[in-house]
């Protein structure tokens, strides 16, 4: 059955995050890519939603939100700034893994500091670029004498140096199933280079990490026997808040650029009436619309456990989304003219960032390069 | 005789010497100039590094650019190309801004004489400022003033994204001589540097791209210039240069204005072309040595992609080219400009941005120069007129004046 009925529990949570993200990070924007940093308030208020780290009630969290609901709320945060709501949803990404796939032992283990803690944070070492879908990962989990051998190299780890724990995802080459492991703090063979500026993400300190190390058989997550269905939700639950925070982004890039057209005079009226503005961001608010049900399906494909394609869908809706959310954002630019390429307009820094969401996840096989005209 | 697009062979030789150059010694400082908001110290002694002979506006004393058979024109897009191949912060520092075109475009003889010659033959910049906070597009709404008094105009306002603004020899500003007049009382004037009352407010905005390029806003309080500072002025009655009705439209203010932005915008795109050949080439040779990490399916969609960007490259060089032979040859070529200022810009952003995505997460790291170049390309299609006012003009060629209206 056809459904699009929402949730009173995640109306409730969009309206909070949209609060958020507009009261609380969007004024904070400019400050934390400068020190690329996120400023301890945000931190701190981010932390009280359990949205972005979230932690099931009997480890002492908030609960871990549906997809479906985490979705809306990534989208309201970035709403008010991309590079902080990821920041915290990457930090809580470790986090939101291990309460969907560890055993119960792990979870005891791992799972109470982020819930009492505004400073845990842990990461998820999941992209390695070249287009590669999680099971295409190739980075290497495999059994070894003194327990499991992990080889490989990640990229885009967000706050990789202090991150507490890592976890890492991974093909085992015996039986080709996704395999993850905990990685603590000071595991030797474990090198992260320094972070670097990603035109627009500064805040989530995102670097390449290198592993050459050997963890014991409990650093498996979910044992060795791990629900192999479970880890693939869980890795697509995680991908899908990126196109969450991109197409927040992309909306918010229309919504302030439309206002703009609507007050800007040119040639005696707002340029709001001259077709090509208009049109322009009417465009892009069809193509928003139509990346938000796809991202919204796959969500609620996770959510409701349909593991059938759902990698391929999860790559194909991240990949919509960053195109639009790209293409958006320079149009976004395009109506504010040249007052949309100077820093007292925020739409450049949405353009910027919208490019780093946009390149993490991407899949060359979603799309070709098509010029302009 | 049948159509040719091929550059001369001297021509392409000095081009490719440019191109040499700006890998090897400009390259290596576009991080610095990003970083900095301005170009490095030693720009001088970078440009001395050229092999071949360049336009400097700092030194007097070395040869003017040769001259190819293939045309003025044409030779400044391929020389403009070449230069941003290597990084376009390079390009402010040899540019000499576009306020002398518009002197040779609405000036009298004497004024050519006096503003326009010494810039071309013996180096200089000359500004233009023609937008202001509240307006770019409708260049109708200028609203700085120019007020007779006696033997001198008197400016006040305020103007924007002067390129070049602050350490320009002089700069082109466009003032209302009669408000009641509305948009015909719009007037060129000529300010040049150390009038009194010629205030640089604003060295440099912060960008999202060319940081480096020094893009000023000009304050003009009281500021006081002869009257035969007013381009075109005939010297005759103050009165009756602002009322003639018998100006050719390209003596009247803003027909200068635009006359002057459109010779120019083609080699808006020749510097686009130079940063996203950059970016296909780096982006490719990058690829190539990580060729192992893909699979031959992806590897072969990835190589279809970088072909069809650089046809896409050769496809508008064509359009530029174009453009700029009927100007060459004297005629007018204001549709083919605006075709050319519409047509490359907005798939320069999409090659660079698609260059950046398939190298993944690297591809927009600092490490990098792809997504500085990204940041760049922005404002190609946004200053000298952005794709949708092209079309206006290119839409009012097709339909006439009602095209584009609504």
């Amino acid at each position: 059955m056809f459904d699009l009925d929402i949730s009173d529990e995640t109306i409730a949570v969009v309206s909070l995050c949209r609060a958020l993200g507009m009261d609380v990070l969007s004024p904070s924007a400019k400050a934390a890519e400068g020190a690329s940093a996120v400023p301890d308030d945000v931190r701190r208020a981010l932390f009280e939603t359990g949205l972005t780290t979230p932690v099931d009630e009997k480890f002492g969290g908030g609960g871990c939100p549906s997809t479906q609901t985490r979705f809306a709320a990534v989208e309201a945060l970035a709403y008010g700034d991309p590079g902080l709501a990821m920041a915290a949803v990457w930090s809580g990404g470790a986090a939101s893994i291990i309460g969907a796939v560890g055993t119960t032992q792990q979870q005891e283990a791992l799972l109470p500091a982020f819930a009492t803690d505004v400073h845990a944070h842990g990461a998820l070492a999941l992209f390695e670029g070249f287009g590669r879908a999680p099971s295409e990962s190739a980075t290497t989990i495999t059994k070894s004498a003194d327990g499991w051998a992990i080889k490989g190299v990640k990229v885009a780890v967000a706050g990789a140096a202090t991150a507490d724990p890592m976890v890492v995802v991974g093909t085992d080459p015996v039986d080709g199933r996704l395999r993850l492991a905990v990685v603590r703090t000071g595991q030797p063979g474990v090198s992260a280079v320094a972070a670097t500026g990603h035109i627009g993400l500064d805040a989530a300190k995102l670097s390449t990490v290198t592993f050459d190390c050997t963890v014991a058989d409990d650093a498996i997550l979910g044992g060795l026997d791990a629900n192999q269905d479970s880890t693939l939700l869980a890795i697509s639950h995680n991908r899908l808040m990126s196109a969450a925070a991109i197409l927040g982004t992309a909306q918010r890039a229309i919504d302030y650029a439309s206002k703009y057209a609507t007050e800007r005079i040119a040639f005696g009226k707002p340029i709001s009436a001259f077709q090509g503005v208009s049109f322009l961001l009417a465009d892009a608010s069809i193509r928003i619309a139509a990346a938000r049900v796809e991202v919204i399906d796959a969500a609620n494909r996770v959510d409701v456990r349909a593991t059938g394609g759902l990698e391929a869908r999860t790559t194909e809706a991240v990949n919509y989304a960053g195109a639009v959310a790209t293409q958006a954002t320079r149009d976004a630019i395009q109506v504010l003219g040249g007052h949309g390429f100077i820093t007292d307009h925020p739409v450049e820094l949405w353009y910027r960032s919208a490019a780093a969401l946009a390149s993490i996840d991407f899949d060359p096989l979603c799309s070709s390069f098509e010029p302009s005209l | 005789m049948s159509a040719m697009f091929d550059l001369s062979p001297e021509l392409l030789k000095h081009g490719q010497a440019i191109k040499d150059w700006s890998t090897t010694e400009v390259r290596p400082y576009a991080r610095e100039a990003d970083t900095r908001h301005a170009p490095p110290d030693n720009w001088r002694d970078i440009l001395d590094l050229c092999t071949v002979a360049i336009t400097r506006h700092d030194r007097r004393d070395v040869p003017p650019p040769p001259h190819f058979a293939d045309g003025k024109w044409i030779r400044e897009l391929h020389v403009t190309e070449s230069i941003c191949y290597g990084d376009i912060w390079v390009n402010d520092v040899v540019g000499q801004g576009i306020g002398h075109l518009t002197v040779k475009l609405m000036g009298t003889a004497e004024q050519i004489e006096r503003w326009y010659r010494p810039i071309v033959e013996k180096g200089g910049v000359a500004a233009f400022g023609l937008t202001e906070p509240h307006f770019g597009s409708d260049t109708s709404m200028v609203s700085t003033t120019a007020t007779r008094d006696g033997d001198t105009w008197v400016i006040n306002g305020t103007k924007m994204y002067c390129s070049g603004g602050s350490n320009a020899d002089y700069v082109v500003i466009f003032a209302n001589v009669d408000k009641s007049l509305g948009p015909a009382g719009i007037k060129a004037f000529v300010v040049p540097k150390g009038t009194p009352g010629y205030i640089v407010a604003k060295k440099n905005e912060e960008k999202l791209g060319i940081r480096a390029w020094q893009t000023s806003e000009l304050l003009f309080q009281d500021c006081a210039i002869p009257l035969d500072f007013q381009l075109g002025w005939r010297g005759d009655d103050g009165m009756d240069a602002i009322g003639a009705k018998d100006q050719p439209s390209t003596r009247s203010g803003r027909g200068g204005a635009l006359g002057a932005l459109a010779q120019n915008k083609p080699n808006i795109s020749a510097m686009g072309l130079g940063i996203a050949q950059a970016s296909i080439d780096m982006t490719s040779e990058i690829l190539h040595s990580q060729r192992l990490g893909f699979t031959p399916r992806r590897w072969s969609v990835i190589q279809e992609d970088l072909a069809r960007m650089n046809s896409a490259l050769d496809r508008i060089r064509r359009v530029n080219y174009g453009a700029q032979w009927l100007l060459d040859r004297g005629m007018p070529n204001k549709s083919e400009a605006s075709v050319s200022k519409a047509f490359g810009p907005p798939t320069f952003e999409k090659i660079i941005r698609r260059c950046m995505m398939l190298l993944g997460p690297d591809g927009t790291s600092n490490d990098l120069l792809l997504e500085k170049w990204y940041r760049d390309s922005k404002i190609l299609d946004i200053f000298e007129g952005s794709a949708q006012v092209q079309r206006i003009i290119i839409g009012r060629t097709l339909m006439g004046a009602d095209a584009g209206r609504g």
